[in-house]
C-alpha cells in the first residue's frame, strides 16, 4: 500500500505525458510517412519517411501569401498594442493612478467578449457603415490589439510595479531629461522584459488566431492550413507540426527570459487567449 | 503628495486626457460591436413574433446551449481534476531539479495550444483512420463501434481536455506552493492525520484555486471555436460553430438575427461566468495581504 502511495505521482505524470506527446507523434507519422495507417505494420514503421508533402506547401505561392499576411498583421498589431498600451500603463502609474482600477477592469473585457461574438458584432457594424474597413487585410489589426490587450497590460503593470518608477522618473528629470528622453531612455530600456514578453506573446496569438480572420474571409496563415488539409493533408499537418515546434521555442525563450530577469516564476502567459 | 508628472504642468484634472486615446480604442473596436449585437439582437427575425434573443434560447438554438455547456463544465471539471492531480504529483517530485522547470514551460506552451494545429494533431490521432484508433483496433476494440467520433461530444472533450489541464496546472502550481511545509507538520505534530489535515486546512486554502480555476476553464471551453470547427468540418453542434451559419447566409434567410442574438447569449454567459472569477480573485488576493 505503501509503496503504491510513493509511485503514484510517477505513474499519474507517465500518463499525463503519454496523452501529450501521443497527438504529437501521430501528427508527425501522417505528415512524413507515406503508409496509410491501414496498412502500417511492425515491417513498414520505418519505410517511406518523408518530407516531401511539406516542401510542397511549402513552396505554395499561396502559403507565402498567406504567411506574409500573417506576419504583415502580426507586425503591425504589436505596433498599435505597444504605442497604445505603453503610456496608458505609464499614465496610469504615474498620474492619474484613481483610473488605475477602472483601465484595468477594461482589459479584461476581451475575455467576456468570445472572439466568436466580437466578430458577429463586428460585421453587424462595420460591414453596412465603413464596408472598405472590412475589405482590408489589416482590419485584423485593431480587432488582435483587443485580443492581446489583457496580458498585454498585466506585463507592463508588473514591469512597472517592480520598478520604482517615481524614483526614477524625478532623478532623470532633476538631471535636465525632457519628458522624451526619460521615456526613451530610462523607463523603456528598463521595461524591456515586459515589452518582449507582451511582444512574442502577441505574435504567438495573431498567427494562431483563426476565428475572426475565418469569418472575415482574410487568407492568413492558420485558414491556409484549414484549406490545405483538404488538398494536400500531410503538406497541411507539417506545416501544422512545424508550427507548433517555432511556437514552443518562442515561449521557451520567452520563458527563459523571464526566469533571467525576475524573481517572480508566476506563469504570466495564462490565458494568452490563443486558445482556441 | 506631489506626482512626478506635475513637473509637466497639467492641470490634474485634465490629465485623463491622456487615457482617451485607449478608451476610444476600447470603444471603437470592442465596445460599439458587442453593444451593437444586443440592439441587433432585439430585433424579431422574419416571419417571427418574438425577438431574437428570445427565439436563440428556444427549441434547437436552446439545445445547443445545454450541449455547449454541457460540454463546457464536463472539460472544465476534468480539467481541474487532472490539472490539479498532475500540479500535485510534478511537485512531489523534488530530483531532478530541471523537471519542474520543463514541465512549467510545456505547459505553457500546451496550454496556449489549440486552433487548427490542435484539430490536425486529435485527428491523426483518434480520426477514423488515426494511429491511435489503429493501436487501440490491435487489441481488438473498434473505436467507432463504441460510438466514439473525433467530432463528437466524447471526442471534443478529449481534445478540450489537451489545452484545459495544461491551464489548470499553471494555476494550481503557485496555489500549492503557497502551502507552507510547517502547516502540514504543525497538523501532524498536533496530532493530526493527513486526511485531516487536507480536510480542514489544506482544502480550504485552495478552494479559491480550484473554484476560479474551474470558471476560468469553463469558459475557456465555452468560447473556444476553432478547434471544434477544425475537428467536425463546421458540423458541431456547439453555439461558436453555430453562429457561423448565420454570419455566412448558408441559412434560411432572414434569419441573420438569430446569429446576433446567440453571440449575445454568449457574452451574458462569459459576463457571468468572469465576474464569478473576479470576486473570487480579490477574495483570495484580499486574504493573502
Amino acid at each position: 500500500m505503501k509503496r503504491v502511495g510513493k509511485a503514484w505521482p510517477y505513474i499519474f505524470i507517465a500518463l499525463a505525458i503519454i496523452f501529450f506527446i501521443a497527438p504529437l507523434l501521430s501528427m508527425a507519422r501522417f505528415a512524413f510517412q507515406r503508409i496509410p495507417v491501414i496498412s502500417l505494420g511492425k515491417n513498414n514503421l520505418f519505410k517511406k519517411w518523408t518530407a516531401d508533402g511539406l516542401l510542397v506547401t511549402l513552396r505554395d505561392p499561396e502559403f507565402k501569401h498567406s504567411l506574409s499576411v500573417s506576419l504583415k498583421v502580426a507586425f503591425f498589431t504589436v505596433i498599435v498594442l505597444l504605442l497604445m498600451m505603453i503610456p496608458t500603463t505609464l499614465l496610469v502609474h504615474l498620474s492619474t493612478p484613481r483610473w488605475r482600477g477602472l483601465v484595468e477592469t477594461v482589459t479584461i473585457l476581451p475575455y467576456v467578449v468570445p472572439p466568436i461574438a466580437l466578430v458577429v458584432g463586428v460585421s453587424g457594424t462595420y460591414r453596412s457603415i465603413a464596408p472598405w474597413f472590412l475589405a482590408s487585410n489589416y482590419s485584423l489589426v485593431p480587432f488582435y490589439a483587443i485580443l492581446a490587450m489583457p496580458f498585454t497590460f498585466r506585463s507592463l503593470d508588473v514591469g512597472i510595479k517592480a520598478l520604482d518608477l517615481r524614483t526614477l522618473v524625478d532623478a532623470a528629470r532633476s538631471l535636465g531629461s525632457s519628458s522624451l528622453r526619460v521615456m526613451w531612455n530610462v523607463l523603456l530600456p528598463n521595461l524591456r522584459t515586459s515589452i518582449v514578453n507582451a511582444t512574442f506573446l502577441t505574435i504567438t496569438v495573431v498567427l494562431g488566431e483563426f476565428t475572426i480572420a475565418s469569418l472575415l474571409l482574410k487568407r492568413t496563415l492558420p485558414m491556409y492550413m484549414a484549406q490545405e488539409q483538404g488538398r494536400e493533408p500531410q503538406g497541411a499537418l507539417g506545416l501544422g507540426l512545424l508550427i507548433l515546434v517555432l511556437t514552443t521555442l518562442l515561449f521557451t525563450l520567452v520563458g527563459m527570459m523571464r526566469r533571467k530577469n525576475s524573481a517572480s516564476n508566476v506563469p504570466q502567459q495564462i490565458n494568452s487567449g490563443m486558445v482556441p | 503628495m506631489r506626482t512626478p508628472l506635475q513637473r509637466f504642468r497639467i492641470p490634474t484634472r485634465f490629465r485623463p486626457v491622456g487615457l482617451l486615446p485607449f478608451f476610444s480604442f476600447v470603444a471603437l473596436f470592442l465596445l460599439w460591436p458587442a453593444v451593437s449585437l444586443f440592439r441587433l439582437a432585439l430585433q424579431p427575425t422574419k416571419n417571427s413574433e418574438i425577438s431574437a434573443i428570445h427565439e436563440a434560447i428556444t427549441g434547437q438554438y436552446l439545445e445547443s446551449f445545454i450541449y455547449t455547456i454541457k460540454l463546457s463544465l464536463l472539460t472544465a471539471l476534468l480539467g481541474v481534476l487532472f490539472g490539479s492531480l498532475l500540479a500535485a504529483s510534478v511537485l512531489r517530485i523534488q530530483r531532478p531539479k530541471w523537471f519542474r522547470h520543463f514541465m512549467t514551460s510545456f505547459t505553457g506552451v500546451a496550454a496556449n495550444l489549440g486552433g487548427i494545429p490542435l484539430a490536425f494533431a486529435f485527428i491523426a490521432a483518434l480520426g477514423t483512420q488515426g494511429l491511435i484508433t489503429k493501436l487501440i483496433d490491435s487489441f481488438g476494440i473498434n473505436l467507432a463501434d463504441t460510438g466514439f467520433r473525433i467530432s463528437n461530444f466524447a471526442g471534443i472533450t478529449i481534445v478540450y481536455l489537451y489545452f484545459q489541464i495544461p491551464l489548470m496546472f499553471l494555476i494550481m502550481v503557485p496555489a500549492f506552493d503557497g502551502l507552507r511545509a510547517t502547516w502540514a507538520e504543525s497538523a501532524a505534530s498536533l496530532g493530526a492525520a493527513p486526511w485531516q489535515y487536507w480536510r480542514h486546512i489544506g482544502l480550504p486554502l485552495l478552494t479559491p484555486a480550484l473554484l476560479g480555476g474551474f470558471l476560468l476553464l469553463f469558459s475557456n471551453a465555452f468560447s473556444a471555436y476553432a478547434t471544434a470547427y477544425a475537428l467536425s468540418s463546421g458540423g458541431a453542434r456547439l453555439v461558436p460553430v453555430q453562429i457561423r451559419f448565420f454570419l455566412q447566409g448558408n441559412t434560411i434567410t432572414g434569419k441573420d438575427n438569430l446569429g446576433y442574438a446567440l453571440a449575445a447569449w454568449m457574452i451574458i454567459i462569459m459576463f457571468i461566468t468572469m465576474t464569478g472569477y473576479l470576486i473570487i480573485r480579490r477574495r483570495a488576493e484580499k486574504w493573502q495581504q
